[in-house]
């Protein structure tokens, strides 16, 4: 299985749906909520250089917004 | 024998998900279409003026719709919708995946943030630029940032940024706040917040991530250092496919009546993509609402 992380804040609608999104599929991931850890949001924007949320992080690569086709390309389904 | 429907909802926001509740409880043979579920509602931090609930947020209200669409067997199309065409007296909608025939349509399309177009501004999107503050506001916890916008939506960005920013200018293009009192209340009684009033900005500045703007006021050039940049400076109907089809105001809303009625036999609207000007979700439900069955009457009088 890919390592996969979700970089998040509570208030974020797009956030809740990628997840929601996600546990649909089965998909295991880890929630970073970013609004309460400073210091991986701080690592969030220097790896992608984006100041936005949600952000997924599968095996490295980073994709930003919930944009269901480079997920799912990236989760190899 | 083409199939033809007797209503097309466009967009699933408050006004179209009404109207679909409706179209379905009332078993008309009907589809909304819309590239995603929800419209504004999904990027609200707090509800706290919708009839029947005390206090929400735009999550808990977007999840509790989706129930309830579940409940009454609303099913959206996900698909996106490149154009509808007059055809004798109904109409063809055309999606990226298919082609509609109906004998009316509702549009529900709903509206965008208005930009700045100014210098910088698409460079910087998601680098310290955001037109919602709720979403990637956090992100700018500890820093200074500048706040675009004098109403509703920019006062309402500057009391959930009260917490998280460090410093709040919020600039204003005219000489006064246009927001509900309660806001500004909030606002005045904050010294994290800066209003500068007359102030228009003219640049966002920045290297790999925004460092700062440019504005004028009164005729000076100005510079502040912010790491975040919020504009709420207004919202554009989602309706410029339509132009050509039904008539829309200065603003670009599509014109209707009380009863959602457009300038075209067959076609309504409602909620913000509407010529009410007043974006909230109480009046999208019920014009959505108004739009459905005066549609379905419609169709009795055609039938």
């Amino acid at each position: 299985m890919a390592e996969i992380k979700v970089y998040s804040t509570p208030t974020c609608p797009w956030c809740v749906k990628l997840k929601d999104w996600l546990k649909e599929k089965g998909v295991e991931f880890k929630d970073i909520d970013v609004s309460v850890d400073h210091e991986a949001a701080k690592e969030m924007v220097e790896k992608s250089g984006q100041m936005g949320v949600p952000q997924i992080e599968i095996d490295g690569k980073i994709i930003v917004g919930f944009d269901k086709e480079k997920i799912e390309e990236a989760l190899g389904k | 024998m083409v199939d033809v429907y007797e209503t097309i909802i466009i967009g699933a926001g408050i006004a179209g998900l009404t109207a679909a509740m409706y179209a379905s409880r009332k078993r008309m043979k009907y589809e909304i279409i819309s590239t995603d579920f929800g419209g504004q509602f999904l990027v609200s931090g707090e509800v706290l003026n919708y009839p029947g609930i005390v206090k929400t947020t735009g999550v808990a209200f977007s999840t509790i719709m989706q129930k309830q669409m579940d409940f009454n067997g609303v099913k959206i199309k996900l698909e996106t919708v490149k154009g509808v065409k007059k055809k004798g007296t109904g109409f063809v909608v055309t999606t990226n995946k298919r082609v509609y025939e109906t004998k009316t349509v509702i549009m529900t399309t709903g509206s965008k943030p208005r930009k700045l177009n100014v210098p910088g501004e698409d460079t910087f999107a998601k680098k310290g630029v955001t037109y919602c503050a709720i979403c990637d506001g956090p992100l700018f916890n500890g820093m200074e940032v500048a706040i675009m916008g004098g109403g509703d939506s920019a006062l309402e960005a500057v009391d959930f940024m009260k917490n998280i920013a460090s410093k709040i200018y919020l600039l204003v293009r005219g000489d006064k706040l246009i927001a509900h009192e309660y806001l500004q209340e909030s606002v005045k009684s904050n010294d994290k917040v800066e209003v500068l009033f007359n102030a228009e900005t003219t640049e966002i500045l920045g290297g790999k991530l925004v460092s700062g703007i440019k504005f004028k006021q009164q005729g000076e050039e100005k510079k502040l250092a912010v790491r975040g940049v919020i504009i709420e400076i207004g919202r554009i109907p989602n309706t410029n496919s339509f132009s050509k089809l039904v008539k829309l105001d200065e603003h670009k809303h599509i014109i209707i009546d009380g009863q959602g009625v457009t300038s075209v036999p067959g076609l309504f609207a409602a909620g913000d993509c509407a010529s009410g000007h007043e974006y909230q979700y109480a009046i999208a439900a019920g014009q959505g609402c108004m739009a459905l069955l005066k549609a379905a009457r419609y169709l009795v009088g055609t039938k």
